[in-house]
């Protein structure tokens, strides 16, 4: 549990720092970009401030006079004049010179786009050749031009300029008679505000130049650069490189999309050491707390499983209690059931002890009522006696019957047996009945319905049920008897008027030696419905008590039909 | 610019004595041949229609159309080409600035001319030229300026005027060698008189690209009738 839990702990962690680390890597982005774009709108007013600037010179009357009157030689002695303001003015400190408007050089293009050489290059910014040349355009642009050249590239003190070529548009024919060149210092980006360092530079030509990179810095960087340039198709990327064996973001952007002069990137290099330390600080503060959190969760389950384990051991106990509960319980019963064994052998035993007796007893009643010197008093008395031992008989034969089931002796020898006829003749015999209470029997039995069953058991059943229905019956009251066949079973019901079972003995009626107390003056020993039942269940069947309500109570008896046909059955 | 006072007034004095004194002299050597041999040329430039308006304050001024100079509405400037005897003294003549322009927008001077740049408006006007045929610049000057300021131009050809503090202002000088020179009027009549009579070339200029010629024999006394078509 603990491993699953660490694990899953260990893989949110790690998704938690990865989330983290892109985080950290999108808002370094972001910061990046942010201040990129900052710098495009500075670069971009810049460049319209220093275009409208030159413009302004441009659109000089002197300098168009000498455009377009045919006064070349007086082209730069009037810019002198025109420009002074641009190349003089005030010389700015050298580190606010990037942010100033001051320019370095100027010079004016031919109608060819060629530069037309100063007659006094001192008074207009000396430059060497190379220079000078790479001023040049193909042709005269119709619109303002930023590009960047390298200054005096071959010497040690070298720069890099970025030049804004103006057009200067006759004001007689409306054409590009000229255009006007003018060098300024690039705009340097300081990361001042950010609080890192980041560096800025300017790659033209397949050269980079970062002012505060030295040479070897450059040269190291510069085919990285040129490889991603040649096969960048976007106009801004970036990168990571590693500058003296530290990785930097290097950001790169064109400077002069679109321009006449050759293409010019920004070169932005953010140092990423201290982003990285502080990327590791935060993953070992998240492994850290990771790691607290895990070993407090573990405390923390720990406690809760002390805890949640007191009712489990509980638990345990108790069911160790229950077990011994059991165990005794087992032994009771193996010991009630040994007692039930003995007290049925005891119950058959008894019967049969009892049996002899009892038989005895009759047929000595039987014979002193054979005798003819008695008073008549003692007859009476004899034939009560005797009528107790039939009674007498009876309960030991079904107790003897009981017993052998219990045993489980008694074994069926199931053969089909008319039922129709059995309740007929015991309906004959209770009508026959004359105890003065005048009970109406009614009838419902279908004639050859065959049941299985041994015919002995068969008729004791209905015996005791009907018996039963008589016993307990009202003066002038009426049995119903009724069977039909359902499927497999054949169902006997027999209803009766009289007292209805109460409430309370509706669940021990079926009990052995059960006798309602209501109704103790009717004779009985209480074996009869219980011996039906066991019966009935032997057979296959059941007895049941349907339903025992104001004037009427009504059993039920279910019976295996016999598959047997009604010629055979009949033929028994 | 500041002009100071120059403390030369006999000098000047001495100047146009001596002046007056010349021309008398020509007018008496002239007189016969001017009275008897002097031809007259007449006739009509055809302009270029014009696109404009019609003037009426009858303004004219220098349009430049496709690096083409002329006034506009066109005017012409005829004038006898060839070598005659220089003036002793040219005359002086003016060209105003006023409400920001020339006036008059085409000036035709004879060599040696002196032309005053009086400023007529109430601001600065810095007149300059970088034309080959006279590079000149009077500086900023406002109307209460004097002397006025002034060039003598000593050197045949089209001078543009600019003002340096209104770069559309345009004004035009147009010098040349002769005396005998005229203005068309709008339609591009002309008329000019006391011609010397021979063989010479009457050449007309519409525009600063386009000057027109004509060989013409002036006989004196005799009115010559001359068209550019």
């Amino acid at each position: 549990m603990m491993v699953v839990v660490a694990l899953m702990t260990g893989l949110g962690l790690y998704f938690a720092q990865r989330n983290v680390a892109a985080n950290v890597e999108r808002s370094l982005q972001q910061d990046f970009q942010g201040q990129l774009s900052a710098l495009d709108k500075l670069q971009e007013l810049r460049h319209a401030a220093l275009a409208e600037r030159c413009r302004a010179f441009a659109s000089k009357p002197r300098i168009h006079a000498a455009l377009e009157d045919n006064a070349l030689d007086l082209l730069y002695p009037s810019a002198k004049d025109e420009l002074r303001d641009l190349m003089e003015g005030e010389k700015p400190a050298p580190e606010q010179s990037a942010q100033s408007l001051h320019a370095r050089f100027y010079r004016f293009l031919d109608q060819a786009g060629a530069v037309l050489p100063p007659s006094k290059p001192a008074e207009v910014g000396e430059l060497d050749e190379q220079t000078e040349g790479a001023l040049a355009l193909r042709e005269l642009p119709q619109t303002q031009q930023i590009g960047y050249v390298w200054e005096n590239s071959n010497r040690s003190d070298s720069a890099i300029d970025e030049i804004i070529a103006i057009p200067i548009f006759s004001s007689d024919t409306g054409e590009v008679i000229s255009a006007l060149v003018v060098g300024f210092k690039p705009f340097e980006v300081t990361g001042k505000r950010t609080g890192v360092e980041m560096r800025s530079g300017i790659w033209v030509n397949g050269q980079l130049h970062v002012p505060s990179f030295s040479a070897a810095a450059e040269a190291a960087l510069s085919p990285e650069l040129n490889n991603a340039i040649a096969n960048s198709d976007r106009a801004r990327n970036n990168f990571i490189v590693r500058v003296n064996a530290t990785p930097e973001l290097l950001f790169y952007k064109r400077l002069n999309p679109g321009s006449l002069f050759p293409p010019a990137y920004e070169i932005c290099i953010y140092p990423l050491a201290d982003s990285i330390s502080r990327q590791h600080r935060l993953r070992w503060q998240i492994g850290g707390a990771g790691v607290l959190l895990l070993l407090g969760g573990f405390f923390a389950s720990h406690l809760t499983a002390i805890r949640l384990s007191a009712p489990v051991e509980k638990l345990a106990m108790d069911s160790e209690m229950n077990r011994a509960h059991r165990r005794r319980a087992e032994a009771a019963l193996v010991s009630t059931s040994e007692e039930l064994k003995r007290s049925t052998r005891y119950s058959a035993d008894a019967s049969h002890q009892l049996k002899t007796p009892v038989t005895v007893l009759r047929a000595g009643l039987e014979g002193l009522l054979t005798r003819e010197d008695f008073k008549p008093e003692v007859y009476e008395e004899l034939s009560a006696l005797l009528h107790q031992t039939h009674r007498l008989t009876g309960v030991i034969e079904d107790l003897l019957l009981l017993s052998r089931m219990d045993a489980g002796h008694l074994r069926i020898d199931a053969k089909p047996v008319n039922l129709s006829h059995l309740v007929d003749q015991w309906l004959d015999d209770l009508g026959a009945l004359s105890d003065g209470r005048d009970i109406k029997i009614e009838r419902e039995i279908p004639s050859e319905l065959y049941v299985a069953g041994e015919e002995r058991y068969t008729s004791l059943i209905v015996q005791n049920v009907l018996e039963n229905a008589h016993k307990y019956n009202r003066p002038r009251g009426w049995i119903r008897a009724r069977a039909r066949q359902e499927n497999e079973q054949v169902v006997l019901t027999i209803s009766n008027s009289g007292p209805p079972i109460p409430r309370s003995a509706k669940e021990h009626i079926f009990e052995r030696f059960h006798r309602d107390s209501t109704r103790s003056a009717i004779s009985g020993h209480g074996l009869g419905l219980n011996l039906a039942r066991e019966l009935a269940r032997l057979h296959g069947g059941d007895l049941r008590l349907v339903q025992s309500e104001n004037d009427s109570t009504e059993f039920e008896v279910r019976f295996r039909a016999s598959r047997a046909s009604p010629n055979r059955g009949s033929m028994s | 610019m500041v002009k100071t006072f120059r403390p030369a007034t006999l000098v000047n004095w001495r100047a146009m004595r001596l002046q007056r004194l010349v021309w008398l002299t020509a007018l008496f050597v002239l007189l016969p041949d001017s009275v008897f041999a002097q031809a007259v040329a007449e006739g009509r430039v055809e302009l270029q229609k014009s696109h404009a308006a019609p003037v009426i304050a009858k303004r004219y001024e220098i349009v430049t159309t496709g690096g083409v100079l002329a006034t506009q509405p066109p005017l012409a400037v005829v004038y006898l080409d060839g070598s005659f005897p220089k003036p002793g003294s040219p005359p002086t003549k003016q060209i105003a600035q006023k409400n920001l322009a020339f006036l008059p927008p085409l000036l035709p001077v004879q060599v040696g001319t002196k032309v005053e740049f009086p400023n007529l408006d109430d601001t600065y006007h810095n007149i300059f030229s970088y034309s080959p045929a006279k590079r000149f610049d009077l500086g900023r000057y406002r109307p209460e300026e004097r002397p006025i300021p002034s060039e003598v131009f000593d050197k045949p050809g089209l001078v543009t005027l600019r003002c340096e503090i209104h770069e559309h202002m345009r004004g035009l000088i147009l010098v040349l060698d002769t005396p005998y020179f005229a203005l068309t009027d709008a339609d591009g009549r002309f008329r000019l008189s006391g011609l010397p009579s021979g063989r010479y070339t009457l050449k007309a200029w519409i525009d600063s690209k386009t000057t027109r010629e004509q060989r013409v024999e002036l006989k004196s006394g005799a009115t010559l009738h001359v068209d550019f078509p």
